[in-house]
């Protein structure tokens, strides 16, 4: 009798088991997952892969620029409804004036290649107006064409892009910066003769339509004819342009990450040819990272003060640059990629003071599927948030609200899981030789507006979700 | 004509003996003479993996092979692109930071992977040796060998290849582009 009971008690904890693993596999239909934060509006972006949103207040509109990855391997080329074309994946540019009414305006099609071989994964705008040399009435963005090139567009009728420039020959891009003030814009890029996929090149595009080569720039052991071995490639830099005098490089994706901090000045007007020692010459520091985790973005917040130490007589305030790794393997693959805060007011000792990870057994995430970790920030610096709060990418965990007015203990204060859809691709891990695939969203990047909504964008072809902040997460922005 | 027959007869002797040293130079050692020691590098950005000596009266020359999945480390559809991948990659800068290729790089399979092969001298203390750098690729996952010698780079090279094709290591590789 005892046994039959003791077996009837296993099989029960075994379905309860079972219940518990299958309830957090996300279903369509479901709910989003949120607190604190509120979808104010979608777009499907087509069901392409997407990487960088950029949101520009263009006369009296807003428009999101969107760049994506290729196609994948069931759908290369999907069909921009549009044209009624398969169109190789590129850049949507969405007008999200009113964004519970988002309204597509065009895609412009990327290179040819599936998943990070192909599409037009980097965007940035530029009013022509702000430009030293630029055209007043134009409104230039600049992508990047797969590996294989960068361009710029001329996008004052967001519907109705015309290409400006394009500098090809490459072996690969990535997250480039472009200063509106000045045009100097650091491009990460792959010249072919260096020994790394992913270095600086910089370009002076003050007047976008006549583009003049600054200088290559990496680290010494990448230039090329070096030997012996070479660093870990750039991911992408963040100026603060000429009054800040810094640019900080991120180096790394998940692994042997590090930042690099460098007198921008130096970068520019020093010695140019690529030898260790002028390589070496604008580096002011670099820190690294642990060998478990790399670089996705640099965000600097120069300045910050710090309620804590108002009363002490020095480090009052402090420059804080926060650091947010890349997670690349699909459920938990790897060490936990994440976000982290250095001070780096004593620029020659940069210091990592705190960090901040979702606490994977909030929502079993190395369970549900695809990635999970963190992969970029917002980068806008506008009032509405900029030191204040930072709006995290996770992946599978959605996008992360934090408040980061006291950097060394940055805490979650809002987050939001899209629901998937059926346009939500799979992610697959191999198990004894045979894939098992998994559907879930994977929030893949991430951007504010000046009016403070939040953009996220989808790395498995989920679209873009357009959000807000709500109550605790809204006060500490100080929105109404 | 009798009296040549002494210079003919060690004529071929001479010829023999100098085929028998040539085949046992070229005879590849078999994976049986390789025995497994401890991963001899620190803690980096990637888990440890297997590490393999083979001595010199076995190989042809002391030769070492550490070999180790690196999962999500390749690009998905292009494979390994170049000879500047297999220096970036194979880890041969675990064995000195200090290393310089011989030449160009060859194509290379291993265990049905495709990838290349490069030769390089790198700085030790005790002075240079040759190390060979391998990096294959299955979807986006990335198999880096390195491996160090005291002998000319061919005989390592050879040593290294004979050591791959063995079915043991075949099967290993296969199982731990997985992640198992």
């Amino acid at each position: 009798m005892g046994g039959r009971v003791t077996a009837v008690c296993c099989t029960f904890l075994l379905v309860l088991l079972a219940h518990a693993a299958s309830a957090q596999q996300p279903k369509i239909g479901d709910p989003p997952e949120a607190s604190n934060m509120r979808l104010v509006g979608t777009s499907d972006l087509q069901a392409r892969s997407a990487y960088q949103p950029t949101i520009h207040h263009q006369g009296d509109r807003w428009i999101a620029y969107i760049g994506h990855h290729g196609g994948t391997d069931d759908i290369p080329d999907p069909v921009n409804p549009m044209t009624g074309k398969a169109e190789p994946n590129g850049t949507s540019i969405v007008d999200v004036t009113d964004p519970a009414h988002s309204r597509y305006l065009r895609h412009i099609p990327g290179q040819e290649g599936k998943y990070e071989s192909g599409g037009a994964q980097m965007v940035r705008i530029c009013d022509g107006k702000d430009l030293p040399k630029g055209d007043r009435n134009a409104v230039y963005m600049l992508r990047t064409f797969g590996s294989e090139a960068h361009e710029i567009w001329n996008v004052a009728d967001p519907a109705n892009p015309v290409l400006v420039t394009r500098i090809g020959g490459l072996k690969d891009t990535h997250k480039n910066f472009w200063e509106c003030s000045t045009g100097i814009a650091f491009l990460v890029s792959g010249a072919p003769d260096w020994r790394t996929r992913r270095m600086t090149q910089i370009y002076d595009f003050s007047d976008p339509a006549h583009p003049v080569k600054i200088r290559d720039f990496g680290l010494p052991g990448q230039e090329p004819g070096a030997t012996g071995a070479v660093p870990t490639e750039l991911h992408g830099p963040i100026s603060t342009g000429p009054q800040g005098n810094r640019v900080y490089f991120g180096y790394g994706t998940n692994k042997g990450g590090f930042l690099q901090i460098v007198d921008r000045d130096k970068l520019l007007n020093g010695p140019k040819e690529p030898t260790p020692d002028n390589l070496t010459f604008p580096e002011i520091a670099r820190m690294p990272l642990s060998a478990m985790n790399g670089a996705h973005t640099v965000f600097p917040m120069l300045g910050m003060p710090i309620a804590e130490f108002v009363h002490d007589k020095d480090g009052k305030s402090r420059d804080i640059v926060m650091i947010v790794d890349e997670a690349i393997l699909n459920e938990c693959g790897e060490a936990r990629q994440m976000v982290w805060f250095a001070d780096v007011t004593t620029e020659t000792r940069p210091m990592m003071i705190s960090s901040y990870t979702v606490p994977e057994a909030s929502g079993s995430f190395c369970d549900r599927g695809g990635r999970f970790g963190s992969h970029s920030s917002n980068e806008s610096m506008a009032p509405v948030y900029y030191k204040k709060l930072a709006f995290i990418a996770f992946f599978n965990a959605g996008v992360r609200a934090l408040d980061i007015r006291d950097p060394y203990h940055p805490r979650e204060v809002g987050y939001f899981i899209p629901s998937i859809t059926a346009a939500t691709d799979k992610r697959c891990v191999t198990i004894d030789g045979a894939d098992r695939c998994k559907v879930a969203i994977q929030t893949n990047n991430v951007e504010t507006d000046e009016r403070g909504y939040i953009y996220a964008v989808d790395r498995a072809n989920t679209g873009l979700h357009i959000l807000e902040l709500t109550g605790a997460a809204r006060a500490v922005a100080g929105l109404p | 004509m009798m009296r040549s027959w002494p210079s003919i007869a060690a004529m071929f002797l001479a010829l023999g003996g100098l085929s028998a040293v040539a085949g046992y130079e070229m005879a590849p050692p078999r994976a049986a003479q390789w025995h497994e020691i401890a991963w001899p590098f620190p803690r980096d950005g990637w888990p440890a993996g297997r590490a393999f000596r083979c001595g010199a009266t076995e190989c042809g020359a002391d030769v070492e092979v550490y070999l180790r999945p690196k999962l999500g480390f390749c690009n998905c559809d292009g494979g390994v692109a170049d000879d500047d991948e297999v220096d970036r990659v194979s880890d041969v800068d675990m064995i000195s930071p200090r290393f310089a290729p011989l030449k160009a790089g060859d194509v290379i399979d291993v265990a049905g992977m495709l990838g290349r092969i490069r030769a390089y001298d790198v700085e030790m203390r005790g002075g240079m040796r040759t190390a060979i750098g391998i990096a294959v690729s299955h979807r986006c996952n990335l198999m880096a060998v390195a491996a160090q010698g005291g002998g000319e780079a061919a005989r390592v090279r050879r040593a290294v290849l004979t050591f791959l094709q063995s079915q043991e290591i075949k099967n290993w590789a296969v199982v731990a582009m997985e992640g198992r």
